[in-house]
């Protein structure tokens, strides 16, 4: 049996309901993403909150909430496949319990493993790669931060705490456009938003001034003795200059 | 924004991108102010053209220096530029660039402008500025000027998360060539103060202390008013506390703790830089040293800077011979071995062969060396042991360790678990079992390893022909970089 959900997180702890529950799954797929397969049966799968809380219970109480994050950052992640890492996962460890994170030896332990360290990676490097802006809202002429990126893994969610605890005197707003979402924070609060349209704002007359001291210095302090570019973009990803004044050009 | 703002911060951070460390690591803190924070593990922001990240906006506060080091840009004689930074102006910049979440936070070097203490103050003023009228709480190293005084490396060091002295030579006489107004004393009085002040930190605060509860200010820590180490230079005895008129009047017992920047002196720990190969030592007594300044000083890091020659000097290595990036690399993984692996630098180098082998890592030389010890069986290894293995690392060892205790490990397990099998399998068993193939002996090994690391160079520079690396300059000096420390002992 197929299962289709509608890419929610509660969705997909319904499938995994019934996967225990109505048939084993052989597939789970988000709705965007499934292709007709004429060899299996494809059900479509209503999210149900009571369903998707009780797997959530059994993964909390069998296994571990340490563990039951971990699926969760698989599930943020863009690994391929991802539900059936992660229902292979929640079933290995309604085995084992909670040593199922020591057995690193395991395939199925291990693939979710690199997934959570992708996005564990990732919102690494973004805490440093996010570049923010100065900006004036065109309406009330306040200033805010603002930042475009765009993520490869889901991971809106997990930068936030660090970066409302950072500029937590200052509005700011990262809007990952890829995906059409936006972090919105001030003074330490923060929430998730789907942030489809532009902003009605404009860079403030500081900021381009202060864009060209940053690529100037940035320019200064590269070693023209140990060039060597190859390490640099294996640090930084040729797929984030794009958003990045220093190597972008501004 | 003042219109000489572009040409300083490239002046100056062209003058101060020698200096190696950028970490902005070893202090976790939430924002305690209106702005910024720290993560234990710092976090990069960007990385140059060199492949170096850059955290923290280094730079230099003036690079008119009244000193006349040998190897030095800045030095006193040579031709170029002298800018020097305002702190107010310099604290603005640090702010503006840190909400774009340009940097991590401030590395504040300078020249020595006028006298150490001069300068000092101007460094301080740019600190305090940033830390008490901007709010800033994020992170702060602060370069350290050899004879500064002891009040003033106190007041910076509340203000600053890291501190780091450049030791700047491996051995005196070197420093004494090179650096001749540098006197090493001067460089170790800040040194030990440092050390001896987070050691008494760190006894004031332990459980069952009753000072623990005590407000910042008379902790004995926050010295600003005590005079703790007023007047006794560097070498404080560590009795001079119970000596110490306390201020009167505060509380005895604070009912929270005050959590603010200025709580500790240098969270961060201290750090320290040497330059290599302008100078002759050997690389053993280059390990030497540094780990007598790890036992001695309790420092996070000694880290290593391969000479760029920018200087033509009679005692320096000739401007054409290239920056010792090898060496540097070599030297580094043996100072991973000795922070990380429980390694000595008497295992790492012995007094008959005194220089690294620049072809393989320390680590396979140290395991061929002792060949007898070999395989360890990973089963049953202590975490030292697992150590010991070329290819382990603490990630992969405590890896293994933790999956012993729920089911064994086998062999197919280890490339999972991180284990880089091309060089453990010859130094490893599991369950019994060697997985090595023949070549059991110290000197075949020796040759596969050679050859991997060839092809493995010689991938790379099919992969990337523009740029010259460490392989090329090898080649082309034919073989290492030995000959021009003979040709520098020549010029001696």
């Amino acid at each position: 049996m197929n299962y289709i959900y509608d890419n929610t997180y509660e969705g997909f702890l319904t499938c995994a309901y019934h996967h225990w529950y109505t048939e084993k799954a052989e597939g789970i797929f988000p709705d965007e993403l499934y292709q007709l397969d004429l060899c299996r049966y494809a059900m479509s799968v209503e999210t149900d909150a009571a369903k998707a809380e009780r797997v959530l219970d059994a993964v909390n109480a069998r296994i571990s909430t340490w563990d039951a994050e971990r699926i969760y950052k698989v599930f943020c992640s863009n690994e391929p496949e991802k539900e059936m890492k992660m229902l292979r996962y929640i079933a290995l460890g309604f085995r084992h319990g909670p040593k199922i994170r020591l057995m690193h030896g395991d395939p199925v332990v291990k693939a979710a493993e690199a997934a959570e360290q992708r996005v564990g990676r990732e919102v690494h490097r973004l805490c440093g790669l996010v570049r923010f802006s100065e900006a004036r809202d065109g309406i009330s002429g306040n200033t805010l931060l603002y930042a475009k990126v765009e993520l490869d893994n889901d991971v809106l969610e997990f930068i936030a705490p660090h970066f409302s605890d950072r500029y937590k005197s200052e509005p700011f707003v990262i809007h990952d456009v890829s995906r059409g979402k936006g972090l919105f924070a001030y003074g330490g609060e923060w929430e998730v938003m789907p942030l489809e349209a532009a902003l009605p704002i404009e860079a403030s007359e500081d900021e381009h001034g202060y864009r060209l001291l940053w690529k100037g210095y940035f320019d200064a302090m590269g070693i023209r003795e140990r060039a060597n570019p190859k390490t640099q973009r294996g640090f930084m990803p040729a797929r984030y200059w794009k958003h990045l004044p220093e190597v972008s050009g501004l | 924004m003042e219109s000489g703002t572009f040409e300083k911060l490239t002046v100056l951070g062209e003058s101060a991108k020698y200096d190696v460390s950028c970490s902005s690591s070893g202090h976790a803190r939430v924002n305690v102010g209106r702005i910024g924070s720290a993560a234990c593990a710092g976090i990069c922001h960007t990385w140059t053209s060199d492949g170096r990240c850059l955290s923290l906006l280094k730079v230099l506060l003036s690079n008119d220096c009244v000193y006349d080091c040998k190897y030095c840009v800045n030095r006193r004689t040579a031709d170029g530029a002298r800018r020097t930074f305002e702190p107010k102006e310099l604290a603005e910049l640090t702010i503006e660039f840190y909400r774009r979440n340009y940097i991590e936070g401030l590395f504040l070097s300078s020249a020595v402008l006028v006298s150490p203490d001069h300068t000092a103050e101007r460094m301080y003023e740019c600190l305090w500025l940033l830390r008490e009228v901007h709010g800033f709480a994020g992170y702060i190293h602060a370069k350290i000027v050899p004879g500064v005084s002891p009040e003033l490396l106190t007041q910076i060091g509340l203000v600053a998360d890291r501190l780091s002295v450049n030791i700047e030579m491996p051995t005196s006489q070197s420093l004494s060539l090179l650096a001749p107004q540098k006197k090493p004393e001067a460089i170790f009085a800040p040194m030990t103060q440092i050390t001896r002040t987070q050691m008494e930190q760190r006894t004031l605060k332990a459980a069952g202390n009753m000072q623990r509860l005590r407000p910042a200010g008379y902790e004995g820590i926050d010295m600003g008013g005590t005079g703790l180490y007023v007047g006794e230079g560097a070498g404080g005895e560590a009795g001079a506390l119970t000596s110490t008129p306390r201020k009167t009047g505060g509380h005895i017992v604070s009912e929270s703790r005050r959590k603010t920047w200025n709580e500790k002196f240098a969270p961060a720990g201290q750090t320290t830089q040497m330059l290599i190969g302008a100078s002759p030592e050997s690389d053993r007594q280059i390990l030497h040293m540094s780990e007598a300044l790890y036992r001695r000083f309790t420092m996070k890091r000694v880290y290593f800077s391969a000479y760029i020659p920018v200087v033509d000097a009679p005692e320096l290595p000739s401007l054409l011979s290239p920056p010792p990036l090898r060496r540097e690399h070599r030297l580094y993984q043996a100072d991973w071995l000795l922070r990380f692996y429980g390694f000595s630098a008497d295992e790492i180098l012995t007094e008959t062969e005194p220089n690294l082998d620049y072809d393989l890592d320390p680590k396979v030389i140290w395991a061929l060396r002792h060949i007898d010890a070999f395989p360890i069986e990973v089963n049953t290894a202590s975490e030292a042991e697992l150590l010991r293995i070329p290819g382990i690392g603490n990630v992969s060892a405590r890896r293994i360790l933790r999956q012993r205790r729920v089911q064994k490990v086998r062999y197919e397990d280890l490339k999972k678990m991180g284990v880089v099998m091309k060089r453990a399998r010859y130094f490893l068993t599991c369950g019994g079992r060697y997985h090595g193939g023949k070549e059991q002996e110290a000197e075949k090994l020796r040759t596969v390893f050679m050859l991997e690391s060839r092809a493995a160079e010689d991938a790379a520079a099919l992969m990337n022909p523009g740029t010259l690396n460490a392989a090329d300059i090898r080649r082309a000096l034919g073989g290492g970089e030995k000959p021009q420390i003979s040709l520098f002992e020549a010029s001696l």
